[in-house]
């Protein structure tokens, strides 16, 4: 009989106890194993966040946020002077309008209602051009409460809403870009077709948000207009959210000449060469263009949700030490308990000439004979419950920091045009909060291997210690009671 | 050949200093079968301790063909009780939930031979002490006490060692068996040249030995001497 199939058969010696072990084990193992899998999800998203939009600041024009608009809009010649910033890779303009459904827009103004927000009569908040065109495209989605106050409020009748209004369906944004991104910096999901090439020349053709397109079953190579200028649908997109898929995007000098704006953006995305330089080059922005000029925002939901993250991992990976370590004491005092008990054994097997490594080796293939059960049920109690260990970790640590529900934004974001630079009002990277919910706490088969191994490895230190201690005794000191 | 110099062994109980082996010495020829005779208490258990490195004399020295026990350090001492000792106890100290063959095959284990070769000794060795067949699989804490004992017996000849150090070896055998294995041993000590130690009360088994000794309050002295040809003749 080998060392392996002894170990294996003492493992097996008291049954009931076998099964009490194994069962403290795998809820050691399974805590620590869930842990390590949030840590590893949490850490994954940490460095998507990071790599995706952690370097991305955007500038709007100063005071664009508020409700009042702001002052004078951005330029071209601003965004040439953003590009000279030192560690400033990338400037991106963008300009934002309107467009209303030409038949509803008229039938609106025979009826003697607010054609909508600016309408050609209001301004657009904050570096929003003012200018809302008409489209043969129809909304994809209707008005709620706070698309109608809105647009009631930036309507003709003043920012009351006292006056009951008709409701309206939702306008159309538009958006002109000098790059394949949406206006937060992200890179688009496109979803079929292809790009729009070139972003910085004029072109006819656009890319439409799935749901836009589905509800006026567009389709690639479809064509629509634009104040009676045909485009072609070249692509479609998903924003991931519903309000950013009614939408669509042409290229910045498309935009800027049917907004008749050739020089104005609403808005500039600039890229930052590191995450270490980000704050430095913020404020050598806001210094460049003047604050009395352009804000400058780095995404504060996206550092919360980053941050908020960072919690996580951190709790995350102290629960997983702390399990595991757990699981450690629990084989060491289990081995003890079971070297104690069978010092009489060790005493014959040294008697007979068993070397110290081979007790060791008996002692600690036992131990993970008992682990290798405990990680088997741990490793199932880890692929069920590290999802909602996740959730709950990262809701505990984001109630007061983002909202955490699926989908929730913040009021702003409701509204068709909201924020000066035409995105959610929780600011450039409003929807961050919502990567937190995006965390999958799946348990994959690396990372629960490297935890098993993990451990293994405290459930070698923890047999060998009582077993190799044991073993130094001189074996007549552990065979007392056959001698005086 | 063994050679016993000077050997003392004592314990602290309490205030007590207690000294069960009180300067023994005596040679022992390869291939001598001696006994130690003496009450309960009068040491014998602790001087086959000392002489199968189990323990550490408080002073003197076990000389095993010219090295000295008490030089040794604890690797060599291990090595020494795998290949040159085999010990049969007073308590047959097997390991209970491994079968008979697996207790026999233990000592080979750990001396490196291969399964199929300590598996073959092992079924030999348990027909020499004449445990059945059908028991020699079967777990120890199965048996009886004189199988148990004859098992034990057999694992102390697992490694064809120099030196049997046999604590009561007939002590829970009936007087046949015992007689067998009084025989056994014999011939092993006559025709493997092999040297036994046994420890008893029964004075049958004392007197077949050539060299009988007797313990008394740790002091040894020796009694006549048998010839090896009475040895050789059981009575």
């Amino acid at each position: 009989m080998s060392v392996l199939a002894r170990s294996v058969g003492n493992a097996f010696r008291n049954k009931v106890r076998t099964a009490a072990v194994v069962a403290v084990l795998a809820v050691a193992i399974g805590l620590a194993l869930a842990m390590l899998v949030a840590n590893q999800a949490v850490s994954a998203k940490v460095q998507e966040l990071n790599a995706s939009v952690g370097t991305v600041l955007t500038v709007n024009p100063a005071g664009g946020q508020g409700f009042e608009g702001g002052g004078e809009p951005l330029t071209t010649e601003q965004a040439a002077t953003a590009a000279a910033v030192p560690n400033v890779t990338s400037v991106v303009g963008t300009t934002s309008f309107r467009l209303r459904n030409a038949a509803e827009a008229a039938a609106m103004a025979s009826a003697g209602a607010p054609a909508g927000p600016g309408g050609g009569q209001g301004g657009g908040p904050g570096g929003t051009s003012a200018t809302t065109l008409t489209t043969s495209l129809t909304a994809a989605i209707d008005a709620g409460t706070l698309g109608n106050r809105n647009q009631a409020a930036n309507g003709t009748t003043g920012a009351t809403g006292t006056t009951t209004q008709p409701p309206r369906s939702l306008p159309i944004t538009a958006t002109g870009i000098g790059a394949e991104m949406d206006n937060t910096g992200k890179a688009l999901t496109i979803t079929d077709g292809s790009g729009l090439g070139d972003y910085t020349a004029e072109s006819a053709n656009a890319l439409l948000g799935t749901t836009l397109a589905e509800k006026n079953g567009l389709s690639v190579g479809s064509t629509f207009t634009i104040n009676d200028q045909t485009h072609t649908v070249a692509g479609l997109f998903d924003s991931g959210t519903t309000f950013g898929n009614n939408a669509l995007y042409v290229t910045l000098p498309t935009a800027q000449n049917l907004a008749e704006l050739p020089d104005e953006l609403s808005s500039m995305i600039v890229t930052v060469d590191s995450l270490e330089n980000v704050q430095s080059t913020k404020a050598a922005l806001e210094t460049a263009l003047g604050t009395d000029m352009a804000d400058v925002t780095q995404g504060q939901n996206l550092e919360t949700a980053v941050s908020s993250l960072g919690s996580v991992r951190n709790i995350s990976f102290i629960a997983f030490v702390a399990a595991l370590g757990t699981a450690g004491l629990i084989i060491l005092l289990i081995m003890v308990m079971l070297v104690r008990e069978r010092r009489r054994e060790i005493g014959v097997l040294k008697a007979i000439g068993a070397p110290n490594r081979t007790i060791g080796l008996q002692f600690v293939l036992e131990a993970l004979v008992l682990v290798a059960m405990g990680s088997a049920v741990g490793a199932a109690i880890a692929s069920f419950a590290s999802g909602g260990i996740a959730s709950a970790l990262i809701s505990a640590n984001t109630t007061t920091a983002a909202p955490t529900r699926p989908g929730a934004r913040l009021p702003g974001g409701g509204a068709g045009f909201p924020g000066g630079a035409g995105l959610p009002s929780g600011g450039p990277f409003g929807g961050a909060s919502q990567l937190l919910t995006s965390v999958t706490a799946s348990a994959s088969p690396g990372v629960i291997a490297a935890g098993i191994a993990a451990v293994f490895g405290v459930a070698i230190i923890g047999a060998l210690v009582p077993a190799l201690l044991t073993a130094r005794i001189r074996p007549i000191e552990v065979l007392r009671g056959e001698y005086p | 050949m063994i050679e016993v110099k000077n050997l003392v062994r004592t314990f602290n109980s309490g205030d007590r200093t207690i000294k069960p082996v009180k300067n023994v010495s005596f040679e022992l020829e390869q291939g001598t079968l001696a006994s130690i005779v003496g009450k309960s208490g009068s040491g014998k258990s602790t001087l086959l301790s000392l002489l199968g490195a189990l323990d550490k004399p408080t002073s003197g020295d076990v000389v095993v063909n010219g090295v000295s026990l008490a030089s040794m350090p604890d690797g060599k001492l291990t090595e020494y009780r795998r290949r040159d000792i085999g010990f049969v106890f007073q308590q047959f100290n097997l390991i209970p939930n491994l079968s008979a063959v697996d207790n026999v095959m233990l000592p080979m284990e750990f001396a490196g031979m291969r399964k199929a070769g300590r598996l073959q000794r092992a079924k030999d060795l348990l027909e020499q002490v004449q445990l059945d067949p059908d028991k020699q699989v079967r777990r120890i804490n199965r048996l009886s006490g004189g199988e148990q004992q004859r098992v034990a017996i057999a694992r102390a000849l697992a490694n064809e060692p120099q030196l049997i150090l046999a604590d009561e070896p007939t002590g829970n055998l009936d007087e046949q068996t015992g007689d067998h294995i009084i025989e056994l041993l014999s011939s092993l000590s006559r025709e493997h040249n092999t040297t036994i130690l046994v420890v008893t009360h029964d004075r049958a088994l004392a007197n077949k030995a050539d060299r009988r000794f007797r313990l008394q309050q740790g002091k040894l002295t020796e009694e006549a001497a048998r010839t090896r040809s009475a040895v050789a003749t059981p009575a």
